[in-house]
Formats: structure tokens, sequence, C-alpha cells
């Protein structure tokens, strides 16, 4: 009787997202599953079904079996809701989580992963050169090999949430503190495979498909091809995740990297891998103010060559951070920020020999005191230790104030931080951080600010004390996405677009341009099955 | 308030090998880092000296690398350091070492309160401080988490095997302290640019004074006939979630 029941539970809730019935790869969203219609975004959309593909192959049964829209999910670590479904299918990639495939070309090497693997993971394979080899090739068993006998690689894309898969982060063009050295995501994937909606597959080597002005065509392995004509769009001269990336002559790679789970599904990244720098130091500047801060990030950029991270903590969120170091508890060890100052800037070097960190560091010591601050008042990390403790710190900081907000949440459920993800380009910084404190205060709001200073992008973080506030906050970011559009900025730096950010995305390239992108979605995607939501809001109505 | 802090260089504790064939600890291309436990009696001396005024010095024994380990103290706020550097030195037990430090005590001058670590990460015997505070004649409590200063004396609280027990300790004394005191200060740009221009003063076997025949291997009765390497308990996984967790178990069940 319950098997019975069962069974037509199922059918209805495939039938009702398209799928094929007798398919055992579709799985109702039930209970069970419920988990997977929110994501780190804090918001819940709706789905009536749910696959774990572990091959490419099983990803094509997926798309090829249903009609309704499909929903791309890593490991749902993403700010912008891009993984929310809006009803129809799941596409979870989490399962498909191996590493098949290492190569080393002239000393480097390439380690070929599927979308679900974690961040976490692959540092750990590379750090202790362990990895599971099945079904590995010979020439992969041979660089790795020569991988054990080399010095420690890295992959250098360094998001706060380390559990985040690394097809997420193709999908988002995801970066982090080490950007402002080695660039987001996109800079190291040199080759990825992808299923487009209709189950064709797309292999697309780095320099092996490049458009013609903004005319791009790709060959798909059965030999068909996708031709795409590309919107006539500057992109800005800032840190940018917003929108598909667009530029004459570009590399289709480009396109699916960052595109959010819009244009095909990626089921293969091959990554380029970084030596492991000898010497890695850290340094928290405190400095007395916001500008003091900005001049500080912008002397160290022009200055201190061997800088990988320049990273920002404002009065708000080390007051908070301060605070819960006081409850006791995990943050109990970290050195107490207000004790040394009100504002902080890290910088973390990556150099060849200590001589050279010695230099830098006691250059970032002059550097702070002409900003107005103190050398005394600066926490050095050399030691591996002292390093963990400056991380810890530095990721103390969000989860502080995420504490801060789930207490908040016992009176308002539905209340959650606002962040914004903006970034403006070189020299516009001191005019925006005018603009963030002077509407933040007008408001009388309460907030918390960290994030990239060294590539002018900034996390503001309203903290509404009820849901007036929240609502309000949300008004302000509108604000902001002018300004940030006004000075040459990116609506999303890091985070992508998603769904939460795709009004801000209009507000950047205007409507011609994201009917331009919409073109460009279209050429992939005629139906509008993939990431409903993401970076167009409602794409039909756009048509 | 004089504080003398020992201090022993340790391979970082995540890389520690043995060699196969001698059975004694790689130290070669491994990180080498202070004794996390001497780390905290530095800090409790830099605590002390916030409260009381003074000075804090640092006493080592090894290779003459172990001078940045020094340096690395002195950018924590140490004043000054003193190593124990000479061949002749090399391959101790705690009973040969402890008779250098004990030289090493004498040449710096004397100290109203002598802190070491519990015990040293790579050795474990947590034999140097009372074996110290024997050659010097002072009393010594071990497994210290608690410090309270008074005229003349400490009031210190400590671990034994029965619980904890608060005793006073008539000065100079010698104190084996535990992680509780303290996380090791993070130094600052100015405390870094201090230590560069420091010099660690060095001394060898024949300046410190020292009878070759109670130095290193000579003066050491202690013989390791053979070490081993723990067998593994096998490697944990980290999941991601329930489903993956099913598909391993129907993975092991077939």
């Amino acid at each position: 009787m319950e098997t019975a029941f069962f069974v037509r539970y199922t059918e209805r809730k495939k039938q009702k997202a398209g799928c094929l019935l007798q398919d055992r790869l579709f799985l109702p969203l039930d209970g069970q599953y419920a988990q997977y219609l929110r994501d780190e975004s804090r918001t819940t959309g709706k789905a009536e079904t749910i696959s774990f593909p572990r091959t490419e192959q099983q990803v094509r049964r997926v798309l090829l079996g249903t009609q309704g829209p499909v929903t791309v999910q890593g490991a749902r670590t993403g700010l912008a809701a891009a993984a929310v479904p809006q009803g129809g299918h799941i596409l979870n990639l989490s399962q498909m989580d191996r590493v098949t495939a290492l190569r080393e070309e002239n000393g480097r090497f390439f380690v070929t992963v599927q979308p679900g693997v974690v961040l976490m993971r692959l540092r750990r394979m590379l750090h202790t050169r362990e990895f599971d080899t099945r079904g590995w090739d010979e020439p992969s068993l041979a660089a790795l090999r020569s991988l054990k006998a080399a010095g420690e690689q890295f992959f250098p894309t360094d998001p706060t949430e380390t559990t985040a898969t690394l097809g997420g982060m193709a999908a988002c063009n995801a970066s982090g503190a080490r950007s402002f050295r080695y660039g987001a995501m996109r800079r190291h994937v040199t080759a990825l495979r992808a299923v487009l909606p209709d189950g064709r597959v797309l292999s697309l080597r780095r320099g092996q498909c490049m458009a013609q002005g903004l005319s791009l065509r790709l060959v798909c392995e059965d030999g068909s091809e996708v031709y795409v004509s590309l919107p006539d769009y500057r992109m800005p001269r800032a840190k940018n995740a917003s929108g598909y990336f667009i530029a004459p002559d570009m590399d289709a790679l480009d396109l699916l990297i960052g595109s959010d789970g819009t244009l095909a599904v990626i089921t293969e990244l091959t990554l380029a891998l970084l030596p492991q720098p000898p010497v890695l130091w850290g340094a928290l500047l405190f400095v007395p103010d916001e500008h003091s801060a900005v001049r500080l990030s912008e002397s160290i950029r022009r200055e201190v060559s061997c800088t990988a991270a320049l990273e920002y903590f404002d009065r708000g969120a080390l007051r908070i951070l301060s605070r819960s170091r006081a409850r006791g508890g995990v943050f109990a060890s970290l050195p107490d920020p207000q004790a040394l100052g009100s504002t902080a800037v890290y910088a973390e070097l990556h150099c060849r020999e200590a001589a050279e960190a010695q230099a830098a560091l006691l250059r970032l010591g002059e550097l702070q005191r002409a900003a107005g601050g103190d050398s005394a008042r600066s926490l050095v990390a050399r030691t591996e230790t002292d390093r963990e403790t400056l991380t810890f710190f530095r990721h103390a900081v969000p989860e502080c104030v995420n504490s801060l907000i789930d207490e908040r949440r016992a009176r308002f459920p539905s209340l959650s931080k606002r962040g914004s993800d903006m970034s403006v380009p070189d020299g516009a910084l001191s005019e925006m951080m005018d603009i963030y404190l002077r509407t933040l205060r007008e408001q009388g709001f309460e907030y918390a600010v960290w994030g990239h200073i060294g590539d002018n992008h900034l996390h503001v973080n309203i903290l509404p004390r009820d849901m007036q506030e929240h609502a309000r906050a949300s008004q302000l970011f509108a604000q902001w996405a002018h300004e940030v559009t006004r000075l040459g900025g990116a609506v999303s730096a890091e985070h992508g677009v998603g769904k939460l950010k795709a009004p801000f995305l209009e507000i950047m390239v205007g409507r011609g341009t994201l009917r331009g992108m919409l073109r460009v979605k279209q050429a992939f995607d005629p139906h509008l099955r993939l990431g409903c939501g993401n970076l167009f809001g409602n794409a039909k109505e756009l048509l | 308030m004089n504080i003398l802090v020992c201090a022993k260089q340790v391979p970082s504790s995540g890389e520690v090998r043995l060699d196969p064939d001698t059975g004694t600890i790689i130290r070669d291309g491994c990180e080498a880092v202070i004794n996390p436990f001497d780390s905290h009696a530095l800090e409790a001396a830099l605590c002390l000296r916030e409260r009381l005024g003074g000075t804090v010095s640092v006493l080592s024994m090894g290779i003459p690398a172990c001078a940045d380990m020094l340096r690395d103290c002195v950018a924590r706020g140490a004043d000054q350091t003193l190593l124990l550097t000479d061949r002749a030195f090399a391959g101790a037990d705690t009973l040969a070492t402890s008779y250098a430090l004990s030289l090493g005590v004498s040449a710096l001058g004397g100290f109203d309160l002598i802190l070491c670590g519990r015990m040293a990460v790579d050795g474990d015997t947590a034999q140097i401080g009372p074996e110290l505070s024997e050659r010097l004649g002072i009393p010594c409590v071990c497994d210290v988490f608690a410090i309270e200063p008074q005229q003349d004396a400490l009031v210190v609280r400590h671990e034994t095997d029965e619980g904890t027990e608060q005793v006073r300790v008539p000065l100079p004394a010698l104190l084996t302290v535990t992680r509780e005191l303290g996380v090791p200060r993070m130094p600052s740009i100015d405390g870094v640019a201090r230590s560069l221009r420091h010099d660690v003063r060095t001394l060898s076997c024949a300046e410190a004074g020292a009878d070759p025949e109670k130095c290193g291997l000579s003066g050491s009765p202690t013989q390791v006939l053979s070490t081993a390497a723990p067998q593994g308990r096998g490697r944990a996984q980290t999941l991601a979630d329930a489903g993956q967790l099913c598909t391993l178990l129907r993975e092991v069940l077939e």
C-alpha cells in the first residue's frame, strides 16, 4: 500500500518537473532533500525532483530526461542564490567529485577535476600529494610521480568558504583574498567540458576557440555548431563577476566561466597549479580610520610588489569580533583587535626568500606610519601557528557577524544580513567609501565592512535590527549599484549575480546589453531552462 | 622580576619523521619551530614582566640555526638571549642537557624565576625542568597552569596525578608550565625590526666552562636501543552529506 502510494507520489513529482518517469536518477524532492532548496544566501526555492549524477553521461541523461527548468548545484555555498531552484529539477553535481587526471607540461602541473570536487579536498590532496588514482592513465601517474618529487604546488583561488565546489567556483568566477595577486578563478582554468541543455557536449581548451570580433562559433563533440553573437559591451575595468564575460576576440572558455549556471552544465575542469611560494608572511596593520586604510592599501599596492592579498576590516567588524571574543568560546584565543586600533588592513606577502619578505615587512611598517598608524600596533605572522591565527581572525569576522544575525533571527525569523559585493576601478575607492559611510550613517544602520581593499572591492554588510531596516537596506543597495556604475565599477565582483543581484545587473549594463546577454543564453539554451532566475530575473519579460 | 625562559627548537609537529635506519628524528628539511610548551612559558614570562617589570631572557641549546628561534622570541618581546651551540653538545640526553643549561644560567647571571615548557613535543621526557632545578638547587613545581606573584614568592596552581594543587613557592624557583598560561602573542613589525637588529649571544662548550665529558653523547648515560614509528590506524574521510555516506556504505558492502 505504502509502496504504491510512493510510486504515485514519485510519478506526480516527476511529471510536474517534466522528467522521464522510469529513470531512477530522478528523485522526488521530498523532506529528505529539503536542504537542496536552500543555499548559503539563506534563500529558499522550490523544485519537484532532484538528481545526483556521477558521470557526464548521467548529466546528459538528466538534461535529456527533463523538459522544464533545471537548476545546477554544487555545495550550495553561494551567496547570490544562483543554486536556489525556481521549480523543476535540481541537478546536483556534488557526487561528481573525482580528480580524474594530472599532467605536467614544462614543469607546470595541471589537474583535471569533476565539478563536485570541494576546494578543501583539492588543497588537502595537493598538500599531501595523495590522490585516488583509480582509473588514471599512465601520463597522469607519471605526472603524480613528478608532483611528489617537485616542490609543493597550490591552487591559488581562495574564497573564504573552502567547502565550495570547483564547479561552483568556475560558475561564478570565484575569487578570494589572493586574487589580488593571482587573479580570479578564470585565469587558472585551462580547459573545460560542459553539457548543453539539449545534451550536446562542448570540450573547450584555452586558446583553441576564439571569437572573431563579436562572433563566436563553438563546435560540439558531435560536430554540430553553436553560433553566438556577443553584445557590443565594454566590461568594467574593475574586479568583475557580473554577467557574462564579453570582449572582442575573446576565448569561448571565458564565456562559460562566470555564466552562473545559465549556459551549460560544467562536467570537467582542468586547472593550472602554481608552485607554493617559499616564504609566506602576513601582517595585520591597524590604522586610525577608513580613509587611512584606503591610503595605506593604495600605497602598499604601489610599493610592495610581493603583496598577494590586501584585505580590510572596519571598526564595526572589529567591534563585533571583539565582543564575541570577550564572551569566550572559540574566539577567546584571538588577539583583541580593539586593543590595537579601530580599523585594519591585512597584507599577505608571497616571497622567494626571507630577506625579500623582511624588506617588504619593514616597508609595510613605514607605510602604516605614513598612513597615520603605529607599526607597534600590528600583528605579524611568520610561523605556521601565527598564520593560522591570522587566518582564523579573518574568517572569524564574518562568522561573528552571522552569529549576531542568528541571534536577531530569534525575534525576526526572516531577517538576514545584507552584504554587498561591489567593486570600483583604481582611484575610485575613496569616493565610494565616502558614499558608503555617508549613506549608512544618514540612515542609521548598524554595519560592518570587510573585504578585498586591494581590488577596491569591499563587502559592506548591513546588519538590520528589524524587518523595516531589512527592507530599507535593499533600497540602499540599489542606490549603491547606481553609484558604482557611475564610477565604472561592477555590482558583483566575486559572488556572481545569481538571483539576488539580478536587478543590479540591469542597472550596471543597461536593458539593451542585458537583452544582448539573454540572446547569448538563447544560443546555448533556447528554451531558457538552465538557471532560471539567474542574471536575468524573469528572462521572458526581457524578450 | 628577572625571568629566564628555556626554549628548545623542535620540528613542526605535523612533520615529524623518523629515519628508518637510525630511528632518530629527521630534522633536515622540516620547518623548525619553538617547542609549543616553551612558547607558553615565554608568554607567561612576558605577562609577568608586564605586571612586575624586570627582564625576560631566553636560553636555548642547539644548532646555530636556533638563533632564528631566539630572534623570534625577541620579536615577541624577550630582552636578551643566549644560545649554547657546539658539536660537543650534540646527542645530549636530559642529564647532559640540564648540565649545559645550568652553565648557561650561570653565564647569564641570576634569575628570580626560570620557566620551562612542561615537556618538549619531540622527546616528551618532561625531565629538563626538574633536573635543571636540582642542579641549580632551587625549588621546582611542574605542570603549572596559574601563577600569582606575592612578595618574594609565587602562589601557583599545578596539575598533579590526583587533580590540581595550589602551592606557595619561594623565589628563586623553576616552574614547568602548561598551555593554559597563554597563547604566545604575535610579534609586531616593530618587534620584528628589533629582532633583526638583535645579536644572539652564543657560547661554545669551552666558553661556557663546561667539562666535555659531561656534555653531549659522552655525558649522556641514556642509550636509546631502538625506536619505532607507531602503526597508523587508517585514515578518516570527511563526507559532505548523507548521500555521499550512503554511496560509500554501498560500495563497502558490495
